[in-house]
C-alpha cells in the first residue's frame, strides 16, 4: 500500500488507492484531533450542510494499513479529480467561498483550517466540496490563521488576476503548485487595484509585507511570527473581509467567436434538433452502462445535457473560458447537473506537475471514459493543430470504449473558415480517409448524415489489441 | 480531579504541534492583525449602522459564509 503521489505535506495522514476505490488513513499522531474533530459536531454539520465529503469507518483490522495508523477511512468517492488551472472563474470563486465557510464554521465549533489548499476541493457534479477531513485543528484563542497566505497564493491572487488582467492567467497555478505567489500577482494586477482596499491590503501590501520579512534576519522572523496574535473577533473579521473581497471580484465575459457558438452555428434550429436525437440515440444505443462521458470541446455543454441523461457524470472540455464559464453557470442549476465543466486545451493539455511530475495528474492519466464525444471538433484538431488523423484516432482509443465522433468535411463552411487563411495541405482529410484512419482502432458501429449539412455522425467501438 | 484542569493545556500544546505544517510566512502573520483592525472598525461601524437601519424596519443582509445566506448569482 502506497500512498497516493499528491498525499505526502500534511503528516496527519494520507490518501491511498485500494481495489479501485480511494482511502484516506489517519496517523497517530493526529489521533486525538481527530477524535475531538468528530465530537465536536463539526464533521456532521460539514456534511449535512454539502459542506464536506461524508466517510465510514473500516473496521476490518485486515484491511491494508501502516504501521503509525489510527484509522482507515473510506471517504465518497470523487467520479473525476480535476484542478483548479481547468476551473472557470465561477468554479474557483465557488471553491474560495467554500473554502471560508468551513473556516467560519470550523470556528463557531473550536477548530480552524490548518490548511486552504485549492486542491482540497473537488467537484461533485457541478458543486464544490471539501474533500480534505483532515484540514482541522483545534483553534487556539488568539493564534493568526497559519492558512491565510494559503488562501491568498490559491484563491484571491487567481481570481483578482483573473478578473483585472486576463482570465488566461489561472494557467500560472501550472507554474506555481503552490498557488500565484502575492509578489507576481502584484506586479501583474492593473495600478487601479492598488485603490481597491481588499485588494491593496491582501495582495499588494501582503506582497510587500513579505518581501519585508523574508530580507529581516531569520531570527527576528522567527520571533515576530512566534509572537503575531490576533483575537478570535479579529480571526471573524479577517474572513469577512476575505469573503467580502472574492465575493465582488468579477469576471466580465467578453464575446468571443466562440462563446456565441450556438447563436453562429451554420445549421437551423430544426437541424440543431435533429443532431441532438442522433447523438441521443448513439448512446442509447450502446450496450453497456456507462460511467463517465467526456464531451470534447463540448463549448457550453449543449450536447453534454444529453449524454448527462446517459452516465453518472459528463465530463464537459473546452479551451474557450467564456464557454466554460456559460456551462458551469448553467449547470449550478437546483440540484446541479451531472456535468463537470473544465477549461482544455487540446492542442496542449494540463501537464502533470509537482514533486517527481507526479503530484497532479495529467490531462490523459485522468481522461479515461467509457464514452466520449467529439461533436464539432476534428477539424480544428487535423486543420488549425496540423494532427494527421491516424495520430488522433489512436489517442482516442487509448482513453475511451466507445466514440460518438462528427467528421466536417472540407466542403464544410466552418472547415472553409479554417483553410481560407492558409494552404490545404491536409489531402488525407477526406470521409474516406477519415474513415481508413479510425478504423485502424476502432470499429465503425453506426454512421448518419448530419441533417442539412455534409458533415457524418460515427459512433464507434475501440477494437482491443 | 486536578489532571482534569490541565486537559485543556494539553489540547492546547498539542494542537499547536500539530497544526504548523505549513510555513505561515512572517509577513502574512503580522499582517493579519493590521488588517483584521481595520475590519473590525469597518465591522463595528457596519453593526451600527444596521441597528439604525432596523429602527426604520429595514433588514440587514447577512454574512455571505452564515448557513442561511441567499444563493449568489453570479453576474
Amino acid at each position: 500500500m502506497e500512498a497516493l503521489p499528491s498525499s505526502f505535506r500534511d503528516p496527519s495522514g494520507f490518501v491511498f488507492s485500494h481495489s479501485g476505490s480511494i482511502y484516506r488513513q489517519v496517523n497517530r499522531s493526529f489521533a486525538n484531533s481527530f477524535d475531538t474533530f468528530l465530537s465536536s459536531g463539526l464533521y456532521d454539520t460539514l456534511v449535512r450542510r454539502g459542506l464536506l465529503v461524508s466517510h465510514q469507518e473500516i473496521v476490518d483490522g485486515n484491511f491494508p494499513r501502516t504501521a503509525d495508523c489510527y484509522k482507515v477511512l473510506r471517504p465518497q468517492q470523487i467520479p473525476f479529480i480535476s484542478y483548479p488551472y481547468e476551473w472557470s472563474f465561477s468554479q474557483l470563486k465557488e471553491a474560495a467561498i467554500l473554502t471560508l465557510r468551513i473556516q467560519h464554521e470550523a470556528l463557531k465549533h473550536g477548530f480552524v483550517l490548518k490548511d486552504a489548499s485549492a486542491y482540497n476541493v473537488q467537484f461533485l457534479n457541478s458543486k464544490a466540496v471539501f474533500i480534505d477531513t483532515l484540514s482541522f485543528d483545534t483553534y487556539v484563542p488568539g493564534t493568526p490563521w497559519v492558512a491565510y497566505k494559503q488562501f491568498c497564493q490559491h484563491f484571491l491572487a487567481p481570481l483578482a488576476l483573473m478578473a483585472f488582467t486576463d482570465v488566461e492567467l489561472s494557467k500560472l497555478m501550472i507554474s506555481h503548485i503552490d498557488g500565484v505567489p502575492l509578489s507576481l500577482a502584484s506586479k501583474l494586477l492593473p495600478y487601479k487595484t492598488r485603490f481597491n482596499f481588499s485588494l491593496a491590503t491582501h495582495i499588494h501590501l501582503h506582497a510587500r509585507m513579505q518581501q519585508q520579512h523574508s530580507d529581516a534576519a531569520r531570527e527576528d522572523a522567527a520571533r515576530k511570527a512566534k509572537n503575531a496574535t490576533l483575537p478570535e473577533k479579529g480571526l471573524r473579521a479577517l474572513m469577512e473581509s476575505l469573503a467580502n473581497c472574492v465575493d465582488k471580484l468579477t469576471w466580465k465575459m467578453p464575446k468571443t467567436e466562440w462563446g456565441n457558438y450556438y447563436e453562429d452555428t451554420n445549421y437551423s434550429d430544426l437541424a440543431g434538433n435533429e443532431k441532438r436525437a442522433l447523438v441521443d440515440a448513439f448512446l442509447e444505443g450502446i450496450p453497456e452502462s456507462l460511467r463517465i462521458i467526456q464531451d470534447f470541446g463540448s463549448n457550453t455543454g449543449e450536447f453534454s445535457r444529453i449524454a448527462a441523461k446517459h452516465c453518472e457524470l459528463v465530463v464537459s472540455q473546452d479551451v474557450d473560458p467564456v464557454a466554460v464559464e456559460v456551462n458551469f453557470r448553467k449547470s449550478l442549476a437546483s440540484p446541479p447537473a451531472n456535468i463537470l465543466p473544465l477549461i482544455q486545451n487540446f492542442s496542449s493539455p494540463s501537464p502533470a506537475i509537482g514533486w517527481g511530475n507526479a503530484e497532479r495528474a495529467s490531462f490523459l492519466e485522468r481522461s479515461h471514459c467509457d464514452a466520449l464525444l467529439v461533436l464539432a471538433l476534428i477539424h480544428h484538431l487535423a486543420i488549425s493543430n496540423n494532427v494527421p488523423l491516424p495520430i488522433i484516432a489512436k489517442l482516442f482509443a487509448g482513453i475511451t470504449r466507445w466514440l460518438v465522433i462528427e467528421f466536417v468535411p472540407k466542403s464544410d463552411s466552418q472547415a472553409i473558415r479554417l483553410l481560407a487563411t492558409r494552404e490545404d495541405v491536409f489531402v488525407n482529410y477526406t470521409q474516406q480517409g477519415f474513415e481508413e484512419a479510425f478504423s485502424q482502432n476502432f470499429s465503425i458501429e453506426k454512421v448518419a448524415p448530419v441533417p442539412e449539412s455534409e458533415r457524418l455522425l460515427y459512433l464507434m467501438r475501440t477494437r482491443w489489441v | 480531579m486536578r489532571t482534569y484542569y490541565l486537559l485543556p493545556i494539553f489540547l492546547i500544546m498539542f494542537s499547536q504541534q500539530a497544526a504548523a505544517y505549513l510555513d505561515p510566512g512572517t509577513g502574512s502573520m503580522v499582517l493579519q492583525g493590521l488588517i483584521a483592525a481595520f475590519a473590525v472598525v469597518g465591522f463595528t461601524i457596519k453593526s451600527y449602522w444596521y441597528k439604525i437601519r432596523a429602527v426604520f424596519g429595514k433588514t440587514s443582509p447577512q454574512s455571505l459564509l452564515e448557513e442561511n445566506a441567499e444563493p449568489r448569482e453570479p453576474e
